[in-house]
């Protein structure tokens, strides 16, 4: 189960996400970004409540990174232990901009 | 009012025929016409015809007692369509015939090469038979595999049902006079075990087996201490509701070997219900009913006793997918509790303690079944093992399985998280790639041991070959703009895993991931 909550204004927006972002969620989260970004130049993804992200969902992330990194920047917050740690060993934690 | 017809009827004597029941009908009750036919050798149209004027005239003309040959005309003709017509019943008899199997309801013999028949034992057989044919068809078109009986014949003072059965032999048969081939039987018992227990049925039609055993317990609480009667009725309350099936009456004489083929061939005990109510009435057929005394074993299923409790303790272990002894005695604990209150139920509802014998019996039985109660808070279990369609859709259902087992070990979220992780990644690879375009299953074993504290999570499935592990693994130092998507969960597989192994065997892929925890 994954829960998008979108707050967007402008150019503007931040995605926080509830849940597991896998293999059954990440259709879900690729279609609200692949909608939202064109007209984006600032995306904050909030992790707070993101229980669970396996290799499906970091292929959503890059792909998002790489479609904003043209015209703006993207970037996470409130990433819990757990999560890191898949970033860091997969070197995510290099690619993609983490408060 | 009754008239019977007699020899042939044909265009020479229709008329005759005709004006004889006309004759006979004109002194009774013309509402109701039965035409008995016990001694109609053949009618050809010309007697078709007599009926049809006698129908126009009393629509509730039926037709009993009627031969194979003369059914076939009136089927062909659509008369059986038309009118009530009922077959007569065929006479079998089945003095020396091999008795082949035993069921709840009654025992089941060869009677020629190709055919076996199952003689009901109670009074009102037919609507038993009729029972049975329905569980028989439902379970058919579930996809269990079974035989389902052609007719109904009269064998003496009941009755039974006809079932083509070539060359068969029970598992009893085969493990009394094949020893070597117990291991064989264990893989076919379980796997069709296991295949009952994974079908759902429609709700309403099958009875509901927490209903039963919930009337054992509560027949049984007044026998026992207070507090211990209480927790009897409350652990099988406890049990949720499972629209899953179960067999009822699962032993080695129900199921029978037929060229290569596996067939159940007793169905009138199906339900659906939790299976450690099926792992109950397991326990008794093979320990059980035979634990005081080992005659009854051999007797009844023509092994000892000995062949009987290892038989049943390795069917255990092969379904429940682990051999720790620990688990396997945790999970018959529970299923003893069942049969025990089974036993004690039957034993004193057939006036067990009214003789010195009944009573040791029963005394044996409660002895046990408290002693169960006392150190046993729940009847559920899990099976160490999912078999599951490859499909995305069921990994939720996939990592709850797992999830289930690492949270009874006490496993540390982070760890649990890694585990998902690779869990995930191996199972949507097979999901994928396995079987596409096509479909098929997956197998997923959990196990865990003691010192050090270790989860060994294994897959197997029997799509093309494929080791996922050979991939070369992707640089992780590139930049965004460099990186490629693919590889990369096999990657944090191998990364968070203390050991990821993969070998070909048999046909199957067996992938096995190991994590200290």
């Amino acid at each position: 189960m994954l829960n998008i909550i979108k707050n967007m204004e402008k150019d503007t927006a931040c995605f926080a996400l509830e849940g597991r972002l896998d293999t059954v969620t990440a259709p879900l989260l690729e279609s609200e970004l692949k909608e939202a970004l064109p007209s984006l130049s600032v995306l904050t993804l909030d992790f707070a409540k993101l229980e669970y992200i396996s290799s499906a969902g970091l292929r959503v992330l890059l792909s998002a990174h790489k479609a904003m990194a043209g015209h703006g920047s993207m970037k996470l917050i409130h990433v819990n232990e757990t999560v890191m740690e898949i970033f860091e060993v997969t070197g995510f934690s290099e690619i993609l901009t983490i408060e | 009012m009754k008239i019977e017809l007699r020899g042939r009827i044909d265009s020479n004597n229709a008329a005759a025929v005709e004006q004889d029941i006309l004759t006979q009908l004109a002194g009774g009750n013309a509402q109701e016409i039965i035409l008995d036919a016990a001694d109609l050798e053949y009618i050809s149209s010309a007697g078709l015809r007599v009926i049809l004027r006698l129908k126009k005239s009393c629509p509730a003309l039926k037709i009993v007692n009627v031969n194979s040959e003369v059914y076939e005309i009136l089927d062909m003709t659509g008369f059986t369509e038309m009118m009530t017509v009922e077959k007569a019943y065929r006479v079998v008899s089945v003095e020396g015939c091999e008795e082949i199997g035993r069921g709840a309801n009654g025992k089941i013999y060869r009677i020629d090469q190709d055919n076996v028949v199952k003689v009901y034992k109670n009074a009102d057989a037919l609507a038993d038979i009729q029972h049975e044919r329905e569980m028989a068809k439902l379970a058919l078109i579930l996809g269990i595999p079974t035989a389902i009986s052609y007719d109904v014949v009269k064998v003496g003072d009941s009755y039974g049902s006809v079932f083509e059965l070539l060359n068969a032999s029970s598992f009893s048969k085969i493990l009394a006079t094949e020893p070597e081939k117990m291991d064989w039987c264990v893989k076919e018992y379980v796997d069709i075990l296991k295949k009952i227990h994974s079908t759902v049925v429609p709700a309403g039609k099958l009875p509901d087996m927490k209903e039963t055993v919930l009337g054992w317990a509560r027949f049984v609480k007044d026998y026992l201490p207070e507090e211990a009667g209480k927790k009897l009725v409350a652990l099988v309350e406890a049990v949720p509701h499972d629209d899953h099936m179960l067999h009822g009456d699962y032993h080695t004489k129900n199921l029978e070997l037929q060229n290569d083929e596996v067939l159940l061939i007793d169905m009138d005990t199906l339900a659906v219900g939790h299976p450690i109510f099926e792992l109950g009435s397991m326990f008794n057929a093979f320990v059980g009913f035979s634990e005081q005394n080992h005659e009854i074993i051999q007797r009844f299923q023509g092994f000892d006793f000995d062949t009987a409790q290892i038989f049943w303790h390795k069917s255990l272990a092969a379904y429940l997918g682990t051999s720790s002894e620990r688990k396997l005695r945790e999970v018959e604990d529970k299923a003893r509790i069942i049969g025990y209150t089974r036993l004690i139920r039957r034993k004193i509802r057939r006036q067990g303690l009214e003789t010195e014998e009944g009573r040791a019996q029963i005394a044996f039985w409660k002895e046990r079944l408290l002693k169960l109660l006392d150190t046993t808070d729940t009847l559920l279990f899990t099976r160490s093992e999912l078999e599951i369609e490859a499909v995305t859709e069921n990994l939720p259902a996939v990592q709850a399985f797992v999830e289930e087992h690492l949270e009874a070990a006490g496993c540390p979220m982070k760890a649990k998280m890694q585990i998902g992780v690779a869990v995930e990644e191996i199972f949507v690879n097979i999901a994928n790639y396995a079987y596409a375009p096509e479909k098929g299953t997956a197998t997923v074993r959990v196990e865990l041991s003691e010192q050090p504290v270790t989860v060994t999570i294994t897959f197997v499935d029997h799509g093309v070959p494929y080791d996922p592990l050979a991939k070369q693994d992707p640089d992780v130092k590139l930049s965004a703009e460099e990186r490629e998507i693919g590889g990369l969960g096999i990657f944090m597989t191998k990364k968070m895993m203390d050991d990821v192994s993969y070998c070909y065997r048999d046909g199957h892929n067996i992938l096995t991931l190991k994590k200290n925890l």
